[in-house]
C-alpha cells in the first residue's frame, strides 16, 4: 500500500478533533501507513469559495494536491467534501491542459507544481477497497450482530462521481458493505441517496436544514435503525447537533449519529470515550445499551454450549 | 454574462425535460424550490429576477440532478451560474461573506480547536499553507486587475 497523508478538513478539526482521535485509532490499529505533511489549507469547500471565486477554488485545491504529490503520497480523508472538492478540481485541471498550465504557472511562484499523481480517497471506500472485507473481519474483536445500522453516504463521497470514480452515485453498495461486515444488517431506506441538507445552515436557512433532518431521521426511527453512521463532519453537524436542537424543542428523536471510525473503533475493542463518543451532543447510550446487552447474551449462548442453532 | 458560464443548447433540453424535479431534495422538501421555474426565465433572458432570491441559494450541491441527467447536466448548473453571478454583484448570504472572508484571511473555515486537542492527547496540528495561499491570492487578485485594466472601454458586458 502506498503512503498516504490523511487531509482532515478544517471541520473536523476545528469543531470535531475527536473524530481525527477515533480516525487515528483505526488507522494505527490496522498499521495503515499514514504520513503528517505540512502545508494544507482548506481544500476548499465548494459552496462557500467556488460560488464566490472560482479561480481561488482551483488553484486552492491544485496546490493542496500538489503538496501530495510532491510527498509521493496519496491521500485520504474522512470528510466527503474534502474528497469531493479536491477530486473536482483534479479532474478539471486533468481535461483541460491550457487551465493546468495556468495554474501551474501561478503555482510556480510559491515552487510547487501540479501534478495530479495523488489518489484521493474517501476513508470509507478506502476501508473497503484497500483494506479489504477480509482483514476487518480477521482484525476486529468484537462484532454488531444483532443490530441494525443505516449508513448515510454523503453526497460527496460518491458524487461528482466523473471525479471521483469510486462507486455507484445513485445505487452506491460500498457503506453497507462494511456494516455488514462489521455483522450489523444495514438498514435500506427511501432516504438513503437524500443529501443530509446541512448546506442549508450555511446559507442562513436553518428551518430548512433542520427539515431535511428531520425527515431522514423520523424514517430511521420508523424503520427500527439503532443508529445512523456518517462519515463527514458536515453530515454529522446536520444530525447530531441539529438533532439535538430539534429534541431541545421537544421533537421525539434520539437516534444515535456513530462515525464510520468510530462504529470501526468500538469493532476493535475501544471504550466509547476513547473514541470520544461521549461528547456527542445526542447520546450513544441507547446504541451502546443495545449492543451490550447482545454481546452479553451471544456470550451467555456461548457458555451454556447453546450453539447448535447455527447462528453463531 | 450568463451565456459564458451556461451552455444554451444544454438548457434547453433542460427546460424540455425538468425530470429531475422528482428527485432534487430541495424540490421535494422547500416550498417554492423550482430550478424549472429558473431555467425557463434564464432562456427568455430574464434572469436578473432571481439574484436575489433565496432559492438560487438552496441548491445543495448534492449533484443527484446531474448523475441522473441523460445529458449529464443537471439543474445545478443553472443555480450555480445565477450564485455566481449574484455573488459578483456582491449579493450573498451573511454566512457565505462570513465564510469567504474567514477563508481569504487565513486560508481555512476554522483554526484547529488546541484545548480540545490537548485534552483527546492529539498532536501538534501540522503547518498551515498559509503564506503561500495568501500570496496566491494576490497575485490572483493582481493579474485579475491587469486583465480589466485591459479590458476596460471595449467591454463592458
Ligand atoms: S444539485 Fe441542487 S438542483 Fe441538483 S438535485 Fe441537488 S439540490 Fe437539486
Ligand atoms: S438536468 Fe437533465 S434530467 Fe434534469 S431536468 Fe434537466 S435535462 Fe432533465
Amino acid at each position: 500500500m502506498k503512503d498516504f497523508a490523511v487531509f482532515w478538513g478544517c471541520t473536523i478539526q476545528a469543531r470535531f478533533p475527536f473524530l481525527e482521535k477515533s480516525s487515528r485509532i483505526v488507522f494505527d490499529d490496522f498499521s495503515l501507513p499514514y504520513k503528517e505533511i505540512d502545508g494544507f489549507t482548506c481544500c476548499p469547500e465548494k459552496s462557500l469559495i467556488d460560488n464566490v471565486d472560482h479561480e481561488m477554488f482551483v488553484v486552492t485545491a491544485a496546490r493542496n494536491v500538489a503538496l501530495a504529490d510532491e510527498n509521493k503520497v496519496d491521500i485520504v480523508s474522512p470528510c466527503t467534501g474534502c474528497v469531493s472538492n479536491l477530486a473536482t478540481v483534479k479532474g478539471e485541471l486533468e481535461s483541460n491542459p491550457k487551465e493546468k498550465d495556468t495554474v501551474n504557472s501561478l503555482l510556480g511562484e510559491v515552487g510547487r507544481e501540479f501534478e495530479g499523481s495523488a489518489k484521493l480517497s474517501h476513508l470509507v471506500p478506502f476501508f473497503h477497497d484497500s483494506v479489504g472485507s477480509h482483514k476487518i473481519k480477521q482484525t476486529i474483536k468484537k462484532n454488531f450482530n444483532g443490530m441494525k445500522i443505516s449508513a448515510h453516504y454523503g453526497c460527496h463521497m460518491i458524487r461528482p462521481s466523473h471525479a471521483l470514480r469510486n462507486d455507484d452515485p445513485i445505487d452506491p453498495v460500498k457503506y453497507d458493505n462494511l456494516i455488514r461486515t462489521l455483522g450489523a444488517e444495514s438498514v435500506e431506506t427511501d432516504t438513503k441517496l437524500m443529501c443530509c441538507g446541512q448546506g442549508l445552515d450555511r446559507v442562513d436557512q436553518h428551518d430548512n436544514a433542520l427539515h431535511m433532518a428531520r425527515m431522514k431521521l423520523k424514517e430511521l426511527i420508523k424503520a427500527g435503525a439503532d443508529a445512523l453512521t456518517v462519515c463527514c463532519p458536515s453530515c454529522f453537524l446536520q444530525f447530531d447537533n441539529n438533532q439535538f436542537l430539534m429534541m431541545r424543542e421537544g421533537e421525539k428523536l434520539g437516534l444515535p449519529v456513530i462515525y464510520f471510525t468510530e462504529l470501526l473503533g468500538l469493532a476493535l475493542g475501544h471504550t466509547p470515550e476513547e473514541l470520544g463518543l461521549d461528547l456527542h451532543r445526542v447520546s450513544a447510550e441507547p446504541f451502546l445499551k443495545k449492543w451490550a446487552s447482545l454481546t452479553a447474551d451471544n456470550q451467555e449462548e456461548i457458555n451454556s454450549g447453546l450453539n447448535a442453532t447455527g447462528t453463531l | 454574462m450568463i451565456k459564458s458560464d451556461l451552455d444554451l443548447k444544454l438548457l434547453e433540453k433542460c427546460a424540455g425535460c425538468g425530470a429531475c424535479f422528482s428527485i432534487c431534495p430541495s424540490c421535494i422538501t422547500i416550498p417554492g424550490y423550482d430550478p424549472r421555474e429558473v431555467i425557463k426565465d434564464i432562456l427568455a433572458g430574464e434572469f436578473e429576477k432571481w439574484l436575489e432570491s433565496k432559492h438560487i441559494w438552496q441548491c445543495l450541491e448534492c449533484h443527484y440532478c446531474l448523475e441522473m441527467c441523460y445529458q449529464h447536466y443537471g439543474f445545478e448548473n443553472a443555480m450555480t451560474a445565477l450564485r455566481t453571478i449574484a455573488t459578483k454583484r456582491g449579493k450573498f448570504p451573511p454566512q457565505v461573506k462570513r465564510g469567504w472572508d474567514m477563508f481569504a484571511k487565513s486560508s481555512r473555515l476554522g483554526d484547529p480547536a488546541m484545548p480540545a486537542r490537548k485534552k483527546l492527547g492529539l498532536p501538534e496540528p501540522k503547518k498551515s499553507g498559509k503564506d503561500e495561499f495568501l500570496k496566491l491570492h494576490e497575485l490572483v487578485l493582481k493579474a485579475r486587475e491587469a486583465e480589466n485594466e485591459k479590458k476596460t472601454g471595449t467591454d463592458d458586458e
